[in-house]
Parts: C-alpha cells; sequence; structure tokens
C-alpha cells in the first residue's frame, strides 16, 4: 500500500524514492493522466468528424493543420505515455513481489528510466507535431514544420531509451534475482509476460533507434538516407520503422494478457487450466512477432514474394494468441466466478481480442489490403486492440490492484457503470469505423465528403466516443474519491474470493 | 450423419465452388477481363462468413460460460480448488 | 503441471492452423489473378504531388484532378510522386497504390460500367491530404 491520501506522505519522498512500489505509483498516475489527455485528444477529433464541413458550418477546429496536429499526438501520447508506462507500472509494483526479491535489479536506473519520460513527454506536447506517429519521410523531412518534429524525434529517442532500461531491469530481475527456491517454471505468467515483452523491446527498440537519428541528419541535411535525390529511399524507413512497431504491438499486448492472466483464474477461483500453454504461447508469438512487419507496407510496391512472406509470417502468429483465449476460456470452465468489476474488463477484453485479431485476419490477407489499407477499417481494427484489449485489461487490473495500492476498496456500482458504458462505446466507434473503411473513407482526415452513408457511420463513432469519454469521468471521480474515502479493504482477500494467493501481495515500502 | 453433410455445404459454398469458378474464369481477351472488384469483394465476403462463424461460436461459448458458471447460479458449486491450498 | 488430458486444445489449434491456411491460400491466389497486368494495357501515368493528381495518356493527352476512361478497355497506371509518399486510390475499383518518390508503382483495372468514381489520396501528406481528390470519368468507348 502506498497511496494513503488520510495520511499523505511527503511528495519528495515519493519523487525520489526507488522502491519499486513508489516507482509503480509514479507509472501508474502518470500513465493514467495520459490516458485522459489523449483521450480528451480523441474527443476533440471525433467531434471535429461528427459533421462534414460544409459551407464553413461543421467546423469545430480551426484548420486542417491543428486536426493533423491532434492526431499525432493523440496516436503517441496513448502508446508512449499511457500504455507503456502502465505496463511498467504494473510491472514495477507486481513483478518483484512475485519473484519474492526486495525490490528491482537495479533501483536507481528503474528510477532514471521513469524519470526520463516527463522531459519527453513535455517534448512531444509542447512540439505538437503533425506527421502522425509513425513520422513517415519524406513528408516527415522535407515538410513538416520544425522545431515539432525535431521535439517528437528527441522526444522519442527519450522514450525508447528509457523503455530499454526498464527491460533490461525485468530481465534481470526475473531470471538473476528470483528467489532461490523458486524455479523458472513457478513463475506466475503476469512476470512470464513482463520476461518476453523485455526481450522484445530489447531486440526491436535500437531499430528505430537508428530510424529516429536518421531522421534527424536527413532533417538537417547532412544525409539523405530517405531522399531519392540523394540515393536513398523513403521505403527504408518504412522497414526500419515497422521492423520495431510490429514487435512493439506485441510489446503492448503481452503484458496486457498478463494481466489477464492474474484475474481471470483468481476470479474463477482455480488456477490457470495450462500455465505451459501459456508460456509457450508467450515464447511463440514473441519470436514470430518479428515476421510481420512489412504488413503494414503491402501498398508500397512490394513484389508477390515479398508480401507472400509477410502474409505467412503473419498469419503465423494468430494460433499464439488463439492458445491464450482458449486458456482463458477452459479456466472459466467449471469455475465459479465473481464477477467483480476486474472481471468484467478481462472478459470483455478478451471479446473484443477475438474480433481485432479476426480483423487483423482479413486485412492480412494481400488483395484485401487494397480495400481496407489506410482506411478506417485499419483505425478501428487497432484500436479494437489498444482499447478493446490493452485498455481493458489494463483498466480491469487497476482496479484490481487499487486495494492493495491504496488500502480501500473503489465502488463496485461505478466500476461496473465505467465498464458497460465502456464497452458499448467501444464497440460503437470501432465496430463501426470497420464499415466506414469498407465504404473507402481514408485515415487521417480532416473533413470528408458528405457521402450520407460516411455522415451516418461518423455519428455513430462520435456518440460511441462521447459515450466513452462520460465512462472515463466516472472512472476518475471513484477513482480519486475512492483513494481518499473509500471502504477499508481486507488486503488478505479484497474481493472475498478466497484462496491462499502463491505469492504474499503485501509490498513492503520502506517508508511505511 | 446430419453434421457431415452440413459442414460439406458449408465446404462446397467456401472452397470448391469459388476454386472451379476461377479455373473456368474468362481470360485476358479485350473486353473479358478479370473483374478486381469481384476478386476481391468475393473473397472479403467468404473470409467473413468464416470470421463471423468462428465469432458466433467464441462470443457464444464466452456468453454461455459466463451465465453458466456465475457465482449466483443457483447451479453454482465451489471449484474442486476452494478450500485447499491453491 | 497439468494432471490433466488436453486432447480439446490440441484440436482447437489444429482448425486454427488449418483456418489460416485456407486463408493464406485464397489470399494467395487472389492475389495472382488481380496481380496479372493483361498485354496490350493502356498505359497511363499517375503523378502525385501535394495536394492533386495529374494524368497523362499514351497519346501525350494531360489531365488534372480528373481522369477519363473508357469502358471495357484494360489500363495500366505507372504511379510517380513529385514530393512525399501519396497513395492513389480509386476505391470503387479496389485500385490502391502508393505513389512513393524515387519510384514508379504499377496498378492495373479494367472498368466495367459507365459512371464517375471518386480518386482519393490514401496516404497521409499534410496540409490538405483530405481534400487531395479527383474524378474518374468511365465513358463509352469513341469509336
Amino acid at each position: 500500500m502506498v497511496l494513503e491520501f488520510q495520511k499523505p506522505r511527503p511528495i519528495w519522498q515519493i519523487m525520489f524514492s526507488t522502491h519499486h512500489t513508489d516507482i509503480g505509483l509514479l507509472y501508474l498516475i502518470s500513465s493514467l493522466a495520459f490516458l485522459f489527455l489523449g483521450g480528451s485528444l480523441a474527443l476533440a477529433i471525433r467531434a471535429e468528424l461528427f459533421f462534414p464541413n460544409i459551407e464553413g458550418t461543421g467546423q469545430i477546429i480551426a484548420d486542417s493543420m491543428t486536426f493533423n496536429r491532434i492526431f499525432t499526438v493523440h496516436g503517441t501520447t496513448l502508446i508512449f505515455l499511457f500504455i507503456i508506462p502502465f505496463a511498467s507500472a504494473v510491472g514495477n509494483y507486481f513483478v518483484p513481489i512475485m519473484v519474492r526479491y526486495k525490490d528491482m535489479a537495479y533501483p536507481k536506473l528503474n528510477a532514471i528510466a521513469f524519470w526520463m519520460i516527463p522531459p519527453a513527454a513535455v517534448l512531444v506536447w509542447l512540439g505538437f507535431a503533425d506527421f502522425t506517429w509513425y513520422a513517415q519521410p519524406p513528408y516527415s523531412i522535407i515538410s513538416a514544420p520544425g522545431p515539432a518534429a525535431d521535439m517528437w524525434i528527441f522526444g522519442l529517442k527519450i522514450l525508447g531509451i528509457s523503455s530499454v532500461l526498464g527491460a533490461i531491469n525485468f530481465v534481470v530481475t526475473i531470471l538473476k534475482c528470483k528467489h532461490p527456491d523458486m524455479s523458472i517454471g513457478q513463475v506466475p505468467l503476469l512476470a512470464w509476460s513482463f520476461l518476453v515483452t523485455s526481450c522484445i523491446i530489447i531486440v526491436a527498440i535500437p531499430t528505430f533507434a537508428a530510424a529516429l537519428l536518421m531522421l534527424l541528419t536527413d532533417r538537417l541535411g547532412i544525409s539523405g538516407f530517405f531522399n531519392p535525390a540523394m540515393g536513398g529511399d523513403p521505403i527504408a524507413y518504412s522497414h526500419l520503422f515497422w521492423f520495431t512497431f510490429h514487435p512493439e504491438v506485441y510489446v503492448l499486448v503481452l503484458p496486457a494478457i498478463g494481466m489477464m492472466y492474474e484475474i481471470i483464474p483468481r476470479f474463477s477461483r482455480k488456477p490457470i487450466y495450462s500455465y505451459n500453454s501459456g508460456i509457450f504461447a508467450f515464447v511463440l508469438l514473441a519470436i514470430v512477432a518479428f515476421s510481420s512487419w512489412a504488413h503494414h507496407m503491402f501498398a508500397t510496391g512490394m513484389s508477390f514474394t515479398e508480401k507472400t512472406v509477410f502474409m505467412v509470417g503473419t498469419l503465423a502468429a494468430v494460433p499464439a494468441s488463439a492458445m491464450h483465449v482458449f486458456n482463458f476460456i477452459a479456466t472459466m470452465w467449471n469455475g465459479r466466478i465473481k464477477f467483480a468489476t476486474p472481471m468484467m474488463w478481462a472478459v470483455g477484453g478478451i471479446a473484443l481480442f477475438f474480433a481485432a485479431g479476426a480483423g487483423g485476419v482479413v486485412n492480412s490477407a494481400m488483395p484485401l489490403d487494397f480495400s481496407t489499407h489506410d482506411s478506417y477499417w485499419v483505425v478501428g481494427h487497432f484500436h479494437l486492440f489498444v482499447m478493446g484489449t490493452i485498455a481493458f485489461a489494463s483498466i480491469g487490473f487497476v482496479y484490481y490492484m487499487f486495494p492493495y495500492v491504496t488500502g480501500r476498496m473503489y465502488n463496485e456500482t461505478a466500476g461496473k457503470a465505467h465498464f458497460v458504458l465502456s464497452f458499448v462505446g467501444t464497440v460503437l466507434v470501432f465496430f463501426t469505423q470497420h464499415v466506414l473503411g469498407l465504404f473507402g473513407m481514408p485515415r487521417r482526415v480532416f473533413d470528408y465528403p458528405p457521402i450520407p452513408e460516411w455522415i451516418a457511420m461518423n455519428q455513430i463513432a462520435s456518440v460511441g466516443a462521447m459515450i466513452i469519454g462520460t465512462s472515463m469521468v466516472i472512472f476518475l471521480i471513484n477513482m480519486i474519491y475512492s483513494s481518499a474515502k473509500g471502504e477499508l479493504a481486507n488486503i488478505e482477500d479484497p474481493f472475498g474470493l478466497g484462496g491462499k494467493y502463491y505469492y504474499p501481495f503485501e509490498a513492503k515500502n520502506p517508508h511505511h | 450423419m446430419k453434421r457431415m453433410i452440413g459442414l460439406f455445404l458449408v465446404l462446397a459454398v467456401l472452397v470448391i465452388i469459388p476454386a472451379i469458378d476461377l479455373a473456368f474464369a474468362a481470360g485476358d481477351e479485350p473486353g473479358e477481363y478479370l473483374d478486381r472488384r469481384v476478386i476481391i469483394w468475393n473473397l472479403f465476403f467468404r473470409l467473413m462468413a468464416v470470421a463471423f462463424t468462428v465469432g458466433a461460436v467464441v462470443s457464444g461459448t464466452l456468453i454461455w460460460l459466463v451465465w453458466r458458471f456465475r457465482e449466483s447460479n443457483p447451479k453454482a458449486k465451489p471449484t474442486a480448488y476452494e478450500g485447499t491450498d491453491w | 503441471m497439468s494432471g490433466h488430458s488436453n486432447w480439446p486444445e490440441w484440436i482447437y489449434i489444429a482448425v486454427v492452423v488449418a483456418l489460416m491456411a485456407w486463408v493464406g491460400a485464397e489470399a494467395w491466389n487472389a492475389e495472382r489473378l488481380v496481380e496479372h497486368v493483361p498485354e496490350g494495357a493502356e498505359v497511363i501515368k499517375v503523378t502525385a504531388q501535394q495536394w492533386f493528381w495529374t494524368f497523362e495518356h499514351e497519346d501525350g493527352t494531360k489531365e488534372i484532378g480528373e481522369l477519363h476512361v473508357e469502358v471495357g478497355k484494360a489500363y495500366k497506371f505507372e504511379i510517380e510522386s513529385k514530393d512525399v509518399i501519396h497513395s492513389f486510390n480509386i476505391h470503387d475499383y479496389v485500385v490502391l497504390m502508393d505513389a512513393v518518390p524515387g519510384r514508379v508503382n504499377t496498378v492495373w483495372f479494367a472498368p466495367t460500367d459507365v459512371g464517375e468514381h471518386a480518386i482519393q489520396c490514401r496516404e497521409y501528406c499534410g496540409l490538405l491530404h483530405y481534400n487531395m481528390r479527383g474524378t474518374l470519368y468511365v465513358e463509352e468507348p469513341s469509336s
């Protein structure tokens, strides 16, 4: 328990701490703050797209450049400042407890990795670049206005380093600092998900670090890596970027699946159906993750053979993900399930995970990409992953860890209301966007022609977004109020599930 | 037996008929070019049929599970692990 | 560690793998058909730049923002860009291919009905990406 509003600790004590629970708390607060900030940008996007701009009406945002900046910072914020730091929050708080060690392997490095996030976030937000979160050249070199572009590049460089430092810490903690009586085959699946994710990060991020540096030198005019006039090729950036960012999407999803592996067995009151399948699926997914990156580039003029190879690589990842779904379903079977808030979020997340994956399989079928590439289908698809699976698992886990972090219980009715509204809203926005993409609406557009079907679907999506926004307000109020005034929780078993946990949840914060 | 016939019919529609169709498909004479729209959307709708079928099975299973094994179900009984050191 | 039989899991994985193999095979076949450019397709050069499309027919005719083609003929687009990456898209005919500076990408189609269709840009290219549109006019053959 590290957050007690009634007996507040000095802020400087938390900020200068290197204990894993305090750093976990810092990551938690920062990532949730960015969830709300990035989400607000999304609401601005959906408000603008509610009406097409006909003769000056229906326009809320001043101009298209502002809109382009908004969606760039929206994506950058939610991926790099919410999802990844949130996973670090959970990992930092729980991994040392799970491996029965007193802290992370390198506590000071841990603190440094966290404190790199605020300056990077400041660079991204004060810059407010407009070149989408891909920063694809040549646009990002010859056309994107600086200093926004350069600030974004530096911000992301810092975030990449922070990620790698965190990854190193997790790998060493799990492999080298685990309790001598604990074999690697007894480490909980949530810890395994962090181990595997960290390995992916260490292999994948350096490629993007190189790409960022090359982008910067190109922008400065001292190199021509991505400039055809100087012998370069913009598609080289695409390869470098996607070589990192396809595995990166697994970096985003694996901790969320790990969180589901915590919640689902506990709330079903039985152990996970197959621990070994879980490990196998994690490791297989991590390896196969590196074989599919160019499916993002099917429209760039690749040859038939190249496209086939990457389609096969993409499809090869599906059985591994399917193994996790099977594991969850088989775990719930014959259970006695308590549908408290965390469990609702986890199960909702599984359903949307399937929908996201199915849409992805369709996308990866080469010729179908001609219909869906860079349209709202893709927007709907990846949001079902990042919102429907990852954010759902993450938010469910916030409710799950709430009693441990604060010693109090959140309001259960508000938590369930948050889930129902978010689920309805998510389906309304992102399922609709799949259809919108099939009707041809491109992504990243400030405005669209007044085609009746497009207008109707944009409006449905915007209504869904407002519903999600409302649910997030409920969430914020619940979190703040309950942290200060919630009922005191029974730390041994806050949810009344019974059973003895196989690792102690009481984290020993030295300042308490 | 009925399941085999049902399965065979589904397989026929989804796999065999389009395959034969394409084998006899028109070639390259002017006025008889392949219509990329038809090929692509045809593939899309077939994949959608399979995706929604699998989706119905997965979500149907989840809904049934969630209903049958909820703790408030009159038929709910403790799991084999409750009361032990799991 | 698991003391129970797990043949359901093996069957489930086999079904998933079979499904993925089917998807892959179907997609491979469809792509093979779609990519085969017919002999004698008329070449149209498409040039993308911020933020409009220009077209040049085989006989030298140039068009800006509009493209006139004839029903029943096969056309091969050779797509280039003058500045940043754009993407040439006629959604109604499922024609989509990036315009990348420094290379020429090709895609073909054969319109089957008379009509008007939208041409749009499908790769973010800045300020007026959302308005980088054109019109395709499919007309009866002139001869």
